[in-house]
């Protein structure tokens, strides 16, 4: 069966207030067009998760589309800090459920596998313990191990209405395979009622059902099928696309106050149409050409 | 031994830190310092060690710097790509960790690590990182080495955020909490540091050349336990030096 549809419809599909858990790490394979559509869209309140904080739900926050985000931390590596998500924790516009990677994967796992718990090592002894207890309340808690008597932090699954996965190839059906490391998004769509898959390319069935160990999202879980080329721009596709440094540069500078981020949003969101019209705005495919991955390298 | 050639207290400091390591052991990285360190300690005397990273990557060869783990140049020849799970789950969370690096903004005298915030949190403060997998090596490796520029607002007697534990309150308090291991090493451009036995203060170990114990005490937050003979730090060999420079970081991305 058919899913695919095109973004902004897919975008339609989720409520205001909704919690979404996004692909993106840091400035790789994140949900880009899709964020970019939110915001045009005025969708907002959101609940946004993913182990570390990533570009895409930096510009939903910077856009006003977040009311709380559930991460690990995180950064744009080397280009910067998450200046819209810090901003926001530092003035209190956004609410802040901060773990340790590990943490959130964990969160997911559980809520993959329709756990009520999960114990972890990590947290202890810390301040993300203690702060995640006051701002929660619920979202820790202790057992005691009935087999050897000793004491475990707990954590809740993490269960969000929808995931949003940017992947390199899909078929018609969601059957999503993810090149390179896949850090918590298989276990983000496991732990989701439904998922948007925002494919690079939509195959055949046939290419997947000869190739089927390297699905790693079964359509079976899947909503919605978007197939969209540089959707992730400006970061980076492993194998498709490399990250446009100059683009997140321009991103950094401009998420430095209120004032600048206003220009940008106005610039290439809320100025451009849908996503082939933001494309044209970045250079088109004259200059997208020049990001296209090496095969051998992947970048 | 021929010492007639110059290298930066960066060197030093990744030299230190390859020496931590041992051959068939299992090393959790992130990016900057720790890497020249496991990569050079890979290219002499460890050949058989693993290199991790938090998302997924295992012994990877980049032959290009990376600005980051989310940077596909760093992910290049690795043996798996995987997640977190696989990573931080079963393999670290599954004490197969021998060694963790760990940096940071501030670390008080029991190394614990401040990665969060600075300021005051129920106040004004800048927000920073955060965790991402540090909390977790912390937690989990069976022993970690921290890697710290050697100031005295880095090296704090108290720090703004615990985002990763060290011994907590010295003593018996990190095993209390049910933790095992915590750091061994801190290793700054001044000096390498570890901990009390008991106390889990932190203790002096050596100083680097060119450096005096007054400059080193000086130049830290907290008075760190000083056995009566402090010996200076071994010099890198010329060996270690050219392969940072030619081989492991030649444009000079990692050691800034």
């Amino acid at each position: 069966m058919s899913k695919v549809t095109t973004l902004a419809e897919a975008v339609a599909s989720i409520p205001s207030g909704a919690h979404v858990a996004l692909s993106g790490f840091a400035i790789t394979r994140c949900t880009m067009a899709f964020a970019r559509e939110v915001i045009r869209q005025g969708i907002k309140e959101l609940t946004v998760s993913q182990c570390v904080g990533a570009m895409d739900a930096d510009l939903l926050v910077g856009a006003g589309a977040v009311e709380r985000i559930v991460y690990g931390g995180g950064s744009l590596d080397r280009f910067g800090r998450l200046a819209c998500v810090n901003r926001g924790i530092e003035n209190g516009s956004l609410q802040a459920e901060e773990y340790s990677s590990l943490s959130v994967a964990f969160r997911y796992l559980a809520g993959s596998l329709g756990l009520p718990f999960i114990p972890i090592k990590s947290l202890r002894g810390s301040d993300l313990m203690k702060q995640i207890r006051e701002r929660t309340g619920s979202n820790v808690g202790t057992i005691t191990d009935p087999f050897t008597g000793d004491d475990w932090p707990v954590l809740k699954p993490l269960l969000p209405d929808v995931a949003v996965v940017q992947v390199q190839v899909s078929d018609e059906e969601g059957n999503a395979w993810i090149m390179g490391p896949r850090w918590d998004n298989v276990e983000q769509a496991k732990a989701s009622k439904r998922t948007i898959i925002i494919a690079e390319q939509v195959v055949s069935g046939e290419v997947i059902r000869q190739n089927p160990e390297w699905t790693v999202i079964p359509g079976l879980l899947v909503s919605n099928v978007v197939e969209l080329p540089f959707a992730a721009h400006p970061t980076s596709v492993y194998r498709v696309y490399d990250y446009d440094a100059g683009q997140i540069e321009n991103y950094v500078k401009a998420t430095c106050s209120p004032e600048t981020l206003k220009t940008y949003l106005d610039e290439y969101v809320y100025g451009v149409k849908d996503h082939w019209e933001y494309l044209e705005r970045m250079g088109g495919m004259k200059h997208l050409n020049t990001l296209r991955a090496d095969p051998v390298l992947g970048y | 031994m021929n010492t007639n050639f110059d290298y930066t207290p960066s060197e030093l400091m990744a030299v230190a830190g390859a020496r931590e390591l041992q051959d068939r052991q299992v090393v959790a990285v992130g990016l900057g310092l720790p890497v020249v360190a496991s990569f050079l300690a890979k290219k002499t005397h460890a050949p058989n060690m693993t290199i991790l990273f938090e998302l997924g990557v295992i012994d990877p060869e980049p032959i290009h710097p990376g600005v980051g783990l989310a940077d596909p140049r760093v992910w290049y020849r690795a043996k798996s790509l995987s997640s977190f799970v696989d990573i931080l789950g079963t393999i670290l969370h599954n004490k197969r960790v021998d060694v963790g690096f760990l940096g940071g903004l501030e670390v008080d005298q029991y190394g614990n690590l401040n990665t969060t915030l600075v300021g005051d949190p129920r106040g004004e403060f800048r927000h920073m990182i955060g965790s991402g997998g540090a909390n977790d090596i912390a937690s989990c490796a069976k022993r970690t080495i921290i890697i710290m520029r050697h100031e005295a607002r880095k090296l704090k007697k108290a720090i703004s955020f615990i985002t990763s534990p060290g011994y907590l309150l010295g003593g018996a308090s990190r095993a209390q909490t049910g933790l095992e291991g915590g750091p061994s090493r801190v290793i700054t451009d001044k000096a390498i540091l570890g901990f009390h036995p008991e106390t889990k203060q932190m203790m002096l170990i050596s100083i680097h050349p060119g450096n005096t114990l007054e400059d080193v005490l000086a130049t830290m937050g907290f008075a760190p336990i000083v056995p009566s003979q402090v010996p200076i730090t071994e010099p890198p060999e010329q060996e270690q030096i050219r392969l940072i420079r030619e081989v492991v970081d030649p444009l000079k991305m990692y050691m800034g």
